[in-house]
């Protein structure tokens, strides 16, 4: 037990509180919008959007240098906790109209590859390199993890191959479902509705499972 | 759920302004004034700079607050050899030009308070002026919960002193 507080430290204590109460509403609320303001320019924007598709609700966002994050079979919060904290977030639909109008065309079986400016800086060379080269995949080919590493000339990387598939932002659009294990199975995929997805996905560009 | 900067602006902007002005005290007015607008300002560019450093799960306001701390500090400190050399300039020996409402009755308090040690001081705030508890304050401060506690009674039992000299 603390010995409880004399009178006269109570005094001092609530001078103290007197003195500095609070500043004026005016000076935080001056301050604040300050603050919003700088916030509101310098901060990078990214527009994302919500569609439906055969897989569920299927959320999208871009930022200035283009699309940099697919996700579906996920909620709102979950999509968004995945985006750059730093960014101003605006939900937008004409932003990314051509986005979600190529998602359509492929899922109606019109649309085999994408014609979308990426934005990958969030991601590591090796990262990049990997998901480069699973971009060479034809539709309804697949590739092993390994056939994966020995294009890129590292025939022994093919677990790091398999992660850096795992941080694909835009799934789909970046065909990491077309990589699948050596002995034939599916291996893994992170999109958000996991290896029923990725076998939907397959079957649509027609790849023999 | 990982909180976003703009939330970090909306939820704690208004405190740490509170936090700021508080600890300036009579530097908001002295001569080679800080202006707490322009700090907090600073506060939250530093923030933005650091964020993705922040690991998923760390406590975001008391991040700020150790933040606010660090620079107020240094502010301050900057703002007291600006008044050293225009002091020199000017040879005189009279103590921080004060602006008059400082020099009566409760302001008197926030003059003895610029008198602590910087740990002290930011303890007695957090604690009294904050309303924040010791775990919080100890992890604001990089020091142990005993040391919050220390902290905040020493700068009571000196500011004590402190007004009994100067009555």
């Amino acid at each position: 037990m603390r010995p409880p507080r004399s009178s006269d430290e109570t005094t001092l204590i609530r001078r103290l509180q007197a003195a500095l109460s609070a500043p004026r509403r005016a000076a935080l609320a001056q301050s604040k919008t300050r603050v919003k303001n700088w916030f509101t320019q310098e901060a990078p924007v990214i527009h994302w959007s919500e569609m439906r598709s055969p897989l569920g609700p299927l959320f999208v966002a871009t930022s200035a240098r283009g699309l940099c994050a697919v996700d579906f079979g996920r909620n709102e919060n979950d999509f968004i906790a995945r985006l750059d904290p730093r960014a101003r977030l605006v939900k937008e639909t004409h932003e990314l109209l051509q986005v979600t109008l190529q998602l359509k065309e492929y899922f109606a079986g019109q649309r085999t590859q994408f014609d979308l400016p990426l934005d990958l800086s969030a991601l590591t060379p090796f990262q990049k390199q990997v998901l480069e080269t699973a971009c060479r995949i034809a539709p309804g080919q697949v590739w092993s993890y390994l056939q994966v590493a020995r294009k890129m000339g590292r025939p022994k990387s093919s677990r790091p191959v398999g992660q850096a598939l795992a941080h694909n932002p835009v799934p789909i659009v970046i065909p990491c479902h077309r990589v699948i294990a050596a002995d034939g199975s599916l291996g893994g995929y992170s999109g958000g509705a996991g290896l029923s997805a990725k076998r939907w996905l397959l079957r649509l560009e027609g790849a023999r499972l | 759920m990982a909180l976003r900067f703009e939330e970090l602006i909306e939820r704690h902007h208004d405190e740490i302004f509170a936090y700021v002005w508080r600890l300036l005290g009579v530097a908001r007015r002295a001569d080679g004034a800080v202006d707490a607008e322009d700090l907090v300002q600073d506060v939250f560019l530093r923030a933005y700079e650091n964020f993705l450093a922040l690991r998923p799960g760390s406590n975001h306001r008391a991040w700020l607050y150790k933040i606010a701390t660090n620079r107020t500090f240094t502010a301050l400190t900057r703002a007291k050899h600006r008044r050293k050399k225009a002091y020199a300039l000017r040879q005189e020996l009279a103590p921080t030009a004060l602006a008059p409402d400082h020099e009566h009755g409760g302001q008197h308090v926030v003059h003895c308070l610029e008198a602590l040690p910087v740990k002290q001081k930011a303890s007695i705030t957090l604690r009294y002026l904050q309303d924040l508890d010791y775990p919080e304050i100890a992890r604001i401060l990089d020091c142990s919960e005993e040391s919050a506690r220390a902290n905040v009674s020493q700068a009571i039992r000196r500011l004590r002193v402190l007004l009994k000299e100067e009555r």
